[in-house]
């Protein structure tokens, strides 16, 4: 019976162990995510102080974050009334984005890889965009093409988009940044 | 109610001899076993956090171990390339990436970079995680970007081989691992800006600090 104890505890022990350790590092941990609006980001990423479950993650691929004064990446996998992001809706992206060098836009699968779409459009910097008379920001993501500004989606399924802000003062306290100073994501239609 | 009409029932009691106690021990011996489990399933899943870091042999800084060695940054493999190197995941497509790869055990390297009119950012990410130092080309002085990269124990002997009463000026960057990666960002403002921007980050130099 002693042997059957122990070996019920050492299973136990191991499979939950392991299991959990593998299911919290599996994709990007809760601790230390900043959400501002429909923004999440985890500005600590890319300090000397990661957080272990962080580090884990980063450490079981070929990451390289951004530091943190080099810049912040947020990334929006639902929109600002907290729908998830769908390839099938038109979401209108604007608003204002906060002081930076340079950013970039751009929408990928859930892993961060661009999608294969027929037109090689995934992403804006923020030179490449035209502005409305306000200087704000206005991009339409569709799949289908739309006049302006248009990011292209795949037909459907999830999708996320991705703001990167290069040289940003934000990027220290993105906890205090309030979700005006960030693009808002609005549903305009769905097919 | 008086306290013997709560006395158990008298009426079968060779069918009940000996079965509640032993129930009663069986739980109590499988709740401890459980809590056992529990607290080395807690145990196994702290180390096994800590240890992936240190154990794992598919994170950038051993992708890339070979990259930059010749004394100045390479640019990141593409997906499919010939040497057979990862592509780096949850790139910015917008951003050309060059890397120095630094061991410290053959003595300080010395980074320099030429800034431009495209942003620019330097990282020193540490094997086994964490960013260590990041800088960007707004820091330069008269267009460079320029710090050392060494252990604590270098930093020492540097410091008592300085001239006495004279403070250095070369920016010394501790890092407490022997090995790591120097990664430079260039942002492409616009896709005409990839011959600058990739110039710009595979002009990096990292060599020997002498």
């Amino acid at each position: 019976m002693r042997i059957l104890d122990l070996a019920y505890i050492l299973a136990l022990g191991g499979g939950l162990g392991l299991g959990t350790a593998h299911w919290a590092v599996a994709g990007r941990p809760a601790i230390g995510r900043v959400e501002v609006g429909a923004w999440t980001a985890w500005p600590g990423s890319g300090s000397r102080d990661v957080d272990p479950y962080m580090r884990a993650y980063l450490a079981r691929g070929v990451h390289l974050p951004l530091g943190s004064g080099e810049g912040l990446e947020l990334i929006a996998d639902r929109d600002d009334a907290g729908q998830p992001l769908d390839g099938r809706c038109r979401y209108k992206l604007s608003g204002t984005t906060p002081t930076t060098r340079g950013w970039t836009i751009g929408v990928t699968d859930s892993d961060g890889l661009p999608f294969s779409l027929p037109l090689e459009r995934t992403s804006f910097t923020d030179s490449e965009i035209v502005r409305p008379e306000d200087g704000g920001l206005a991009i339409i993501a569709a799949a289908t093409p739309e006049a302006g500004n248009w990011l292209p989606l795949p037909a459907s399924g999830r999708f996320q988009i991705r703001l990167r802000l290069y040289d940003t003062p934000i990027s220290s306290q993105t906890g205090e940044t309030r979700a005006t100073n960030l693009p808002r994501i609005t549903r305009v239609d769905c097919r | 109610m008086s306290a013997v009409s709560h006395d158990p029932p008298q009426r079968h009691p060779s069918a009940f001899a000996g079965w509640r106690p032993r129930l009663r021990a069986g739980l109590a011996r499988f709740a401890m076993t459980t809590l056992a489990g529990l607290i080395l399933a807690a145990i196994v899943h702290i180390v096994t956090v800590l240890a992936i870091p240190a154990l794992s042999r598919h994170d950038a800084a051993h992708a890339y171990r070979a990259l930059g060695t010749e004394g100045h940054a390479e640019p990141i493999p593409l997906p499919g390339n010939a040497g057979g190197l990862p592509a780096l995941r949850e790139a910015d497509p917008n951003v050309v990436t060059a890397i120095c790869s630094y061991d410290l055990s053959a003595g300080p390297i010395r980074i320099v970079a030429r800034t431009g009119t495209l942003p620019l950012g330097l990282t020193l990410h540490r094997q086994g995680g964490g960013v260590l130092y990041a800088i960007t080309d707004r820091a330069a002085i008269r267009g460079t970007l320029e710090f050392l990269v060494m252990t604590e124990a270098q930093r020492d002997e540097r410091i008592a081989a300085d001239d006495e009463g004279e403070t250095s000026r070369e920016l010394r960057v501790v890092s407490d691992a022997e090995q790591g990666l120097i990664v430079a960002r260039v942002l492409m403002r616009l896709p005409s800006d990839r011959a600058d921007a990739e110039a710009l980050a595979t002009g990096v130099a990292c060599g020997a600090a002498n």
